[in-house]
């Protein structure tokens, strides 16, 4: 379906990266397909993780997703802001490393990292604000988790 | 160990480093700017695989596989094509942010040959440029994709070199494709690295310093304490009070005060040794603002001084407090101003080594190489120094202290060697001299018509850690107070305090940025009260030709003041009518430092072997465009083309001593020495002779702007020899309570090239809806600067609003072909308009920036 986009543009995102990597995270994607089927672009997959990924080619960011997922982990962004916080998880640092191998423990480290003030760790999970995002990276590749990625694959894998 | 192609070449990064490192250490690939390492200036945007990538970022290892191009990668079209649009678009000023601009651009126009303004502007919205706006980029951008389309590359628009063109400017090409060397790009065989280790307190005595360890580390070359120092360790424009390095014994002044410095074979074992140098102190309470330094009894920021006055002024004239106490509307407000950073896009940098007279040759950047010479000769103890202006990546003021360059010199000084110390992004942001804090009581005092009869204020000024040039900045924020008004009753005092915060000195606007905002919001409120608009006040008050100042200077006929009030008043009109908030401020700047303190410009012409005629004057180009004015000067007063000039960077062994570039000077006082010498060419011109014939000649000029100096016992004293006027609109957006449109209207006498002016008054307008908006510079109770590069609150491309620049063409002034400065009058008015419309969109009046309770607040 071709819809044209409206500048500038926006995109689901879901922020977890877990899947079959985690183990008893109450917070990630389930992968029950709600957002799959509730979008009407084929913009959301599960990837070889058995976690919802959006394609943000497709994605023209009407938010159905964001509404039906029953995690509440989809919302959308920005989708110039390519370096994102794929992980939900509000439990305390050690639980949350047992939960899920690419989960976020709240170190800290990418709020000290970045040169905006534009991530900070809230109720123990990054949260980048995309306003002040000047989308250089350095949060994700500092990550020692892998929790924040680089959407465009470059500075991290997308997934 | 990773593999990967740049710009077409196959190669191998053995060690694990940032992209950065190995671009520009490795390869040599100098377009890629460090400008701050931690992901926030875009300096060193490269593309990636087809996208943007700040190179400071990536390790080496994980780029396997991957296609790397830089400004030097692009084919030889693409570097003709950006050149041409950046140049004809004028969006070259310092030239620091360009060459990542152009990685920016090129990966758009690749993937989009026609995009939107609003794809532009997001194409560039994490690369900051402090000296545009970004205007020019973005016409730039719309140049180059329209180039790209049609695959033609037009002529320029302008290739009449004389006064009045907008030509493109004569530092494009080195710009834009990052041949041009600033201090950083100078790499040298057996090159050192070297770095101060700095104060752990703002307030301490050092008791003993311990270099052993850090000297027994292999790859260490040097450790230096003061004791090494073989001239004076205390340097500074005025008063000397700014120490290279502190002594065992001595008093620190702030976290960036000095204590030792270590050379070492590379960055990594500089670090090493730096944490290796061991430090004890007494701790010392510190002072944190200007209340603690003039309490009764305050400790001392100097042991040397009495109290923590740094200077002090009064200036009366007329009667104001008696005609304030006659009038009929008086208002009286307290205001206040943030400390602001400069931002400039290259952190400070110098790189020195015994050049083959034996000297301690520096490649600087700073806005005046004969300053940086006159400091290090004190330092040294020796007049065997030479330095050489590189590039500089812009100053607005806060180049003009030693930072670096002692520095350096005194390492080269010591282990013979070549030189570099450069400051991280973090160090730039603690150590150089930033814009002061102000605190202003002022009163005014209006007839029923609106007329100003007199002005009475107080300003407390923070002026940190050292001197630098707090007195002269309270002195100007003293002077021009009065704005640009005809009345006579005006009397004002300032104070500038020591603390132990970071240094205060020289800012774009020089104090004035802060006063005109108390003037200027007192005469808003004033129009209200009276009942007329706020654009008859200012036309009531203005200043006209022949009209005394309230300084007592009378004005000359290029006074244009009223010109630039006329030029907003269609906007102005239709932006009421249309029922939108707008805010209007007024400005006066001189131009030349004025007030009988010896101002020359110097310039030698010199006929080269090449037949050429090269341009030597000491006068740093700051990215400003002084290289082009000098040469359109020469094309306008003689019978030369631009082919036959060659303008030299400054240097302190050839070029004049030609002062330094600050006060909005050397358009005017410097280009009016350039025309003597022209004159002096000319006359062997007229007698026949041809350039070949002419080699080896020098031809000298120069200019002394005289002055009178303040409170001089003449009925109407000369300040300044000139000064620009403006007035500046604001007009606010209902709906988001956004800035919409910012128009500016500047008298400028004759605009020497009206692109680079116009350039100049938008990011003028930019770097002041920062300061009027959201720039802060927040210091802890450690008097440590709280906010990185990326958190300062500067303006991005795709948050601007339109900015429209009037160039006010007129003449009058005798010099410099009737040219005036316009560097620093274009950040002065933009923050009492922004504040005034806010007023009227929400009738909240604010007497401090940035502005509470608008959308650019910064949220958490």
């Amino acid at each position: 379906m071709a819809i044209k986009k409206k500048f500038p543009y926006k995109a689901a995102f879901v922020a977890c990266n877990g899947g079959c990597r985690a183990k008893d995270c109450r917070y990630g994607c389930i992968g029950c397909g709600t957002c799959v089927s509730a979008c009407r672009f084929g913009a959301i997959t599960l990837n070889e993780y058995g976690a919802a990924e959006v394609d943000e080619e497709k994605c023209i960011g009407c938010g159905m997703c964001a509404r039906a997922c029953p995690q509440g982990i989809i919302s959308v962004h920005q989708s110039a802001c390519n370096i994102a916080v794929k992980c939900s998880n509000g439990d305390k640092g050690p639980e949350a490393r047992k939960q899920c191998e690419v989960s976020c423990i709240g170190c800290g480290i990418c709020e000290r990292t970045c040169t905006a003030g534009a991530i900070k760790v809230k109720d123990n999970c990054a949260v980048i604000d995309e306003e002040y995002c000047l989308s250089c990276g350095m949060c994700a590749v500092k990550c020692p988790r892998g929790v924040i990625r680089d959407l465009r694959g470059i500075l991290t894998p997308k997934n | 160990m990773s593999t990967f192609v740049v710009n077409g070449q196959t190669v191998t990064a053995e060690k694990n480093k940032k992209l950065l490192r190995f671009l520009r250490d490795d390869l040599g690939l100098t377009s890629v700017k460090d400008g701050c390492s931690e992901g926030a200036c875009g300096a060193c945007t490269v593309i990636i695989d087809g996208v943007t990538c700040k190179a400071c970022v990536p390790d080496t290892d994980r780029l396997e596989g991957r296609n790397i191009v830089t400004v030097e990668g692009l084919s030889d079209w693409e570097k003709e094509m950006y050149t041409f649009a950046y140049g004809e678009a004028g969006a070259v000023q310092c030239g620091f942010c360009i060459p990542g601009m152009v990685m920016c651009t090129k990966a758009l126009l690749d993937k989009n040959p026609d995009p939107t303004e609003a794809e532009m502007r997001h194409a560039i919205r994490n690369n900051y440029c402090r000296c545009t706006g970004y205007v020019k980029i973005i016409a730039a951008i719309r140049l180059a994709a329209q180039i790209k389309r049609t695959g033609v590359i037009p002529e320029p628009s302008n290739d009449d070199w004389k006064i009045g063109s907008c030509v493109h400017r004569v530092d494009v090409e080195e710009k834009v494709l990052g041949t041009g060397k600033y201090p950083d790009d100078y790499y040298m065989e057996g090159m050192l690295y070297g770095s101060a280790l700095r104060s752990k307190y703002p307030r301490a005595r050092v008791l003993s310093i311990d270099t052993s360890a850090a000297r027994a580390l292999p790859g260490v070359a040097a450790v230096l304490t003061a004791e090494d120092i073989p001239g004076e360790n205390k340097i500074g424009h005025l008063k000397h009070d700014q120490y290279t390095l502190i002594p065992v014994g001595g008093l620190v002044h702030y976290l960036g005060d000095a204590i030792a410095l270590v050379a070492a074979e590379d960055r990594e074992t500089l670090e090493k040794a730096k944490k290796l140098i061991k430090v004890e102190y007494e701790v010392l309470p510190a002072i944190h603002n200007i209340q603690e330094a003039g309490a009764a009894g305050a400790p001392k920021v100097f042991d040397e001084e009495k109290d923590n006055i740094c200077a002090y002024k009064h200036i009366s004239r007329g009667d104001a407090e008696g005609e304030i106490s006659r009038a009929k509307h008086v208002i009286s407000r307290h205001f206040e101003t943030p400390w602001t950073e400069h931002a400039f896009l290259e952190p400070e940098c110098a790189v020195s080594y015994i050049d083959q007279d034996g000297d301690v040759f520096i490649y600087s950047t700073d806005q005046s190489a004969h300053q940086t010479l006159h400091e290090c000769c004190m330092v040294l103890g020796t007049d065997k120094v030479k330095v050489q202006n590189a590039l500089v990546g812009g100053g607005f003021g806060g180049k003009e202290d030693m930072t670096v360059q002692h520095h350096a010199a005194l390492l080269t000084y010591v282990t013979r060697r070549p030189v570099k110390v450069k400051l991280t992004r973090a160090e730039s942001l603690l150590v150089h001299p930033k814009r002061h804090h102000f605190e202003m009581d002022f009163t005014m005092g209006c007839d029923e018509n609106g007329i100003i009869k007199g002005v009475k204020a107080k300003v407390y000024t923070d002026t940190g850690a050292f001197a630098s040039l707090g007195g002269p900045v309270l002195e100007r924020a003293c002077t021009h107070a009065a704005g640009p008004y005809n009345y006579q009753n005006f009397e004002i005092e300032g104070t500038a305090y020591y603390t132990n915060n970071p240094p205060a000195g020289a800012f774009r606007g020089f104090g004035v940025t802060q006063t005109c905002f108390a003037t200027e919001s007192l005469l808003n409120m004033m129009a209200d009260e009276i009942g007329i608009t706020p654009w008859e006040i200012r036309y009531r008050n203005a200043i006209r030709p022949g009209q005394v100042l309230p300084n007592g200077q009378i004005v000359d006929e290029s006074t244009g003041l009223v010109e630039t009030l006329e030029a907003i008043k269609p906007y102005y009109d239709e932006a009421i009518a249309a029922g939108k908030p707008v805010g209007l401020g007024c400005a006066m700047k001189n131009a030349g430092v004025g007030v009988g303190i010896p101002d020359t410009g110097r310039v030698k012409l010199i006929v080269g072997d090449d037949g050429k005629v090269h341009i030597f004057s000491g006068a740093s180009c700051i990215g400003q465009g002084l290289g082009t004015v000098l040469v359109q000067m020469m094309v306008s007063n003689t019978d030369l083309t631009r082919d036959d000039i060659v303008y030299e960077r400054s240097n302190t062994w050839i070029s004049p001593d030609s002062g330094t570039t600050s006060g909005s000077r050397q358009t005017l006082i410097t280009g009016e020495a350039c025309r003597r010498a022209c004159e002096k060419l000319m006359e062997d011109r007229r007698a026949g002779l041809s350039l070949q014939q002419m080699k080896g000649r020098v031809y000298y000029g120069e200019y002394l702007a005289k002055t009178d100096p303040l409170g001089a016992d003449v009925p109407n004293p000369v300040s300044h020899v000139a000064y620009g006027y403006a007035t500046q609109l604001c007009i606010l957006d209902k709906k988001t309570g956004r800035v919409e449109h910012m128009i500016a209207a500047h008298d400028v006498g004759k605009a020497v090239n009206p692109l680079s002016c116009e350039g100049q008054i938008e990011g003028g307008v930019v770097m002041s809806m920062g300061y009027a908006l959201r720039e802060k510079y927040p210091i802890d109770d450690n008097c440590k600067p709280i906010e990185k590069y990326g958190s300062l609150g500067l303006f991005r491309a795709h948050e601007l609003p339109e900015i429209t620049a009037l160039v006010i063409d007129k003449p009058g002034l005798k010099v410099a072909c009737g040219a005036i400065g316009i560097g620093e009058i274009t950040s002065i008015p933009t923050a009492p308009a922004i504040a005034d419309a806010y007023y009227r969109l929400d009738g909240e009046r604010r007497y401090s920036l940035p502005l509470c309770n608008t959308p650019y607040e910064r949220r958490g």
